[in-house]
């Protein structure tokens, strides 16, 4: 895919910023939230490559907060495009979380005729990602929650909310996240640095 | 009659080497030639009873065929697989004659003379800038253009070994040798050998000299250069692929259109792994060299399984030091940019031979294994599950104090992924006493090792807690830090700000740490925010000014007073330097982060707000936000929007 040009850097996708909110499951047979906080460890727009921490406070089901490493890849059109093509992910599976976001309603027919690879997605104000929980940080794979799945992220360059829908078939459909960039408190936004050698 | 009744004894023998009658010379040596040929005692004695300047001394006043022609042969076999041999007939000063002699009219001296320099530059003990002296490298470089076969490759081969650095290859390409040497590509395939063998020495690194080539007589010498990188002797098909992925390395894009060649040189190099000695020795270092800084090569190793097939070296009980450090080469270059690869290497456990290696005899394979270790590092995923064990951290520290500053940089560099263990306390690091080695090695005289030193503390405070950062301040103080600074090394200078700004990076306490001793850390940040015109030094002086807005009122106003401060004739309109980053049209970076400073100056609710935003209003800013919404950078828009709301805010709430 060359000639796509790469989203240009967002400041709340700095290493070290934290994202606060919660996830919903709302289904028939229940009606669940949970607090959830991220924190970006590492992001290379180049790869279209991000990842980070991900806790799930007071989980009905968890007995301690639950903490998993996750991988996430950005939807550039020249790393990786609208289609996921793994993790049990239908072209159809795709478009329907994707279209749960109302900022995808504009590329839509795009996406559903060529898979979206000739929209300018460095302009847009929004950035569409896959979150994907690679390994359990602190507790065992018993601890009552899944990594199976992975999530379809809709950020927002201008306030850094993050909205998500995970995507497992063996889990209750379309459980929801939905986080917003923190100051964690402070009285300012403040920004750590770190980069390999 | 056993043989040896009829020789001298050794002493009588050395003796008769000096005879004044000539058949008694010829005689002898050929005597003390014969009895150490392939026998290292021998060789020690003869060395001892001063055999070899007389030996040299012949060849350096006799005129007989005969005596030249056995001379030479003598001090051949004196250099032969020995090292001490080397030795002494380099101490009797043979050099020179040898390289005289090879302009004998008579071809039997001239080719044992050639033998015994190839001989000699065998060894690592040969000469190198020696034969950069006087008339020496002139006198090779015609040899090359002998009608001589083996005298042209003998010097092919000098060349080969003795060409290191950048002045020895520019020296040499003056003389006429890299045409010479592309001239010999025709010969024999021995003389073909040192050929490719000497123009990979002259083009190691070399940008131009690679492009010279290139262009030389139209493409066509490159061309052959690319033929034989399919011919049936394995060490041609290696020499031609090192030439040529010293060139693909020197400037990527000159084989760009023979993207199928590189590839089929990954598929021929993967091929010679397996060849016994020298060569399969040498390939594992020739891929290295060939993928570097090219991701697409990469990707095509990764597709033909080599990394699992360089992992298996590692597996064997028994491997040259040079093929070693191949290995972990490539297996570093193939794992520098994908994390996939890294996950491939890893999942092959061979950790234990990468680290067993970190305290390998051989600096070569040092510097390799850290570089592996370096690239496997590149990954947080892979910090923070393993690569962070004692196991691994404590060898690689020692080489901070490696004998080689090569090794230390390089370590260093290791070190500054490694320190990153993405977990507040950082405690692995300060159980094995890294972190002074650190400090002491930020004030190092060495610039690079301070530049490496200082991108690991950088690194080693990215969001730790209180406690690292009191120890290390502790240790490293702050008058240091200052110097840091103000360093004399641009790159020295922006980590160390970078450094400062993970300091004062979080809570209240953090962000006081910009406060104490006077503020000693925030009026260098601030000196350097008026006079540095380097970018990258700026960004980091921004974000710390940032990251000191976002904490109390006495850091709100601290901050006030260096990016708008207040005059005797009140606020400078459009000379403030918040101004002057708002309004930098060099670097969108720059205005986001000044943004993100009136962002945190304006944050709603602190108590002190509207004094700053009607301090902000008179120096120009106001205005200055209004014109950045339309700004080209989204970025910036966006930040700029959000600090005007901010205005607007306190706007309504006066009234």
């Amino acid at each position: 895919m060359p000639g796509q040009a790469l989203p240009p850097p967002c400041t709340f996708l700095n290493v070290g910023q934290a994202f606060t909110g919660t996830q919903n499951v709302s289904s028939g047979q229940k009606d669940e939230a949970w607090k959830v906080n991220v924190r970006l460890q590492g992001c290379d727009i180049q790869k279209g490559y991000l990842c980070g921490s991900m806790e799930a406070l007071n989980v009905p089901s968890a007995e301690t907060p639950v903490v998993t490493f996750w991988e996430g890849e950005i939807v550039d059109n020249k790393n990786y495009t609208f289609f996921t093509g793994q993790w049990d992910a239908t072209r159809d599976t795709d478009v329907n979380h994707w279209d749960k976001f109302p900022s995808f309603a504009a590329l839509k027919e795009d996406v559903k005729r060529d898979g979206g690879r000739s929209v300018d997605l460095a302009n847009y104000p929004f950035m569409f990602m896959r979150w994907k929980e690679k390994f359990f940080v602190n507790v065992g794979t018993d601890c009552g929650l899944t990594i199976a799945g992975f999530y379809y992220v809709c950020f927002s360059r201008s306030n850094g909310s993050v909205n998500g829908f995970y995507y497992d078939p063996n889990s209750s459909p379309y459980q929801k996240l939905e986080l917003m960039a923190t100051n964690e408190g402070r009285s300012g936004y403040s920004f750590a640095t770190y980069k390999f050698q | 009659m056993p043989a040896s009744a009829a020789w001298a004894r050794p002493e009588e023998l050395v003796e008769s080497l000096s005879s004044l009658d000539n058949t008694a010379r010829l005689k002898a040596l050929r005597d003390v030639k014969n009895q150490i040929i392939g026998n290292k005692t021998k060789k020690l004695s003869y060395i001892k009873l001063g055999a070899v300047p007389r030996v040299v001394e012949i060849l350096a006043s006799d005129t007989e065929v005969p005596l030249l022609v056995q001379s030479a042969a003598a001090v051949g076999s004196f250099a032969c697989g020995i090292e001490a041999g080397v030795k002494a007939v380099l101490d009797s000063g043979v050099l020179p004659h040898l390289l005289k002699m090879l302009s004998n009219g008579d071809n039997k001296v001239v080719e044992a003379c050639a033998r015994s320099l190839k001989m000699i530059f065998q060894s690592t003990l040969a000469p190198k800038s020696d034969m950069f002296q006087g008339h020496r490298m002139e006198l090779i470089i015609e040899l090359l253009n002998s009608e001589n076969d083996s005298v042209a490759e003998v010097a092919a081969s000098v060349l080969a070994r003795c060409c290191e650095t950048v002045d020895h290859q520019r020296a040499l390409a003056d003389a006429g040798g890299l045409q010479s040497l592309v001239g010999l590509l025709n010969g024999s395939l021995k003389t073909r050998e040192a050929a490719l063998d000497a123009l990979a020495a002259l083009t190691r690194g070399n940008k131009q000299l690679c492009s010279t080539l290139t262009c030389m007589d139209q493409g066509k010498s490159l061309a052959m250069i690319m033929k034989l990188v399919k011919d049936k002797s394995s060490r041609t098909r290696l020499l031609a692929c090192t030439c040529l992925a010293n060139i693909g390395k020197a400037s990527p894009s000159s084989l760009h259109q023979e993207r199928e060649i590189r590839a089929g040189m990954l598929s021929i190099l993967v091929k010679l792994f397996d060849e016994p000695g020298q060569v399969g020795e040498e390939a594992p270092g020739v891929l290295a060299d060939l993928v570097s800084n090219n991701e697409d090569l990469q990707k095509v190793a990764m597709d033909m399984n080599s990394i699992e097939k360089l992992a298996e070296f590692l597996r064997k009980d028994e491997i040259s030091p040079k093929q070693l450090a191949g290995v972990l080469m490539a297996l570093a270059e193939l794992c520098s940019r994908f994390e996939d690869s890294r996950k491939q290497l890893l999942d092959l456990k061979v950790q234990a031979p990468i680290i067993a290696a970190l305290e390998h005899d051989s600096v070569g394979v040092r510097a390799a294994a850290c570089s592996c270790i370096k690239s496997l590092s590149r990954s947080v995923q892979n910090l923070r599950t393993g690569l962070t064990d004692e196991l691994l951290v404590l060898p690689l520290l020692k080489l901070l104090s490696d004998s080689s500053s090569d090794i230390q940089a390089l370590a260093l560099s290791a070190v500054s992924n490694i320190v990153l263990d993405f977990k507040p306390h950082k405690a692995v690091v300060f159980r094995c006493g890294g972190v002074s080695q650190l400090i002491q090695l930020s004030q190092s005289m060495d610039p690079i090792l301070r530049l490496n030193a200082v991108w690991a503390l950088k690194n080693l405070l990215y969001m730790s807690d209180k406690t690292v950062k009191e120890r290390v301040m502790g240790e490293l103080t702050f008058n240091s830090l200052v110097d840091l600074i103000f360093d004399s090394e641009e790159k020295v200078r922006e980590q160390a700000m970078a450094l400062v700004r993970n300091l004062v990076y979080g809570d209240v306490d953090s962000v006081q740490l910009a406060l104490v001793q006077d503020s000693v850390l925030l009026h260098a940040v601030e000196k350097q925010l008026h006079v540095s015109t380097q970018p990258e030094i700026c960004i980091q002086g921004l974000y710390i000014v940032s990251n000191v807005a976002a904490g109390n009122e006495v850091h709100k106003e601290a901050v006030m007073d260096i990016v708008i401060p207040v005059t005797s004739v009140g606020v400078n309109r459009n000379t403030s330097l918040l101004m002057r980053y708002l309004q930098d049209m060099s670097n969108p970076q720059i205005r986001v982060v000044a943004l993100w400073c009136v962002i945190n100056l304006t944050f709603p609710n602190s108590p002190g707000v509207s004094s700053r935003i009607s301090r902000l209003r008179d120096g120009g800013i106001e205005a200055q936000l209004q014109s950045m919404v339309d700004d080209p950078c989204l970025d910036v828009k966006d930040r700029a929007k959000t600090a005007l709301e901010h205005f607007s805010a306190v706007e309504v709430h006066s009234r």
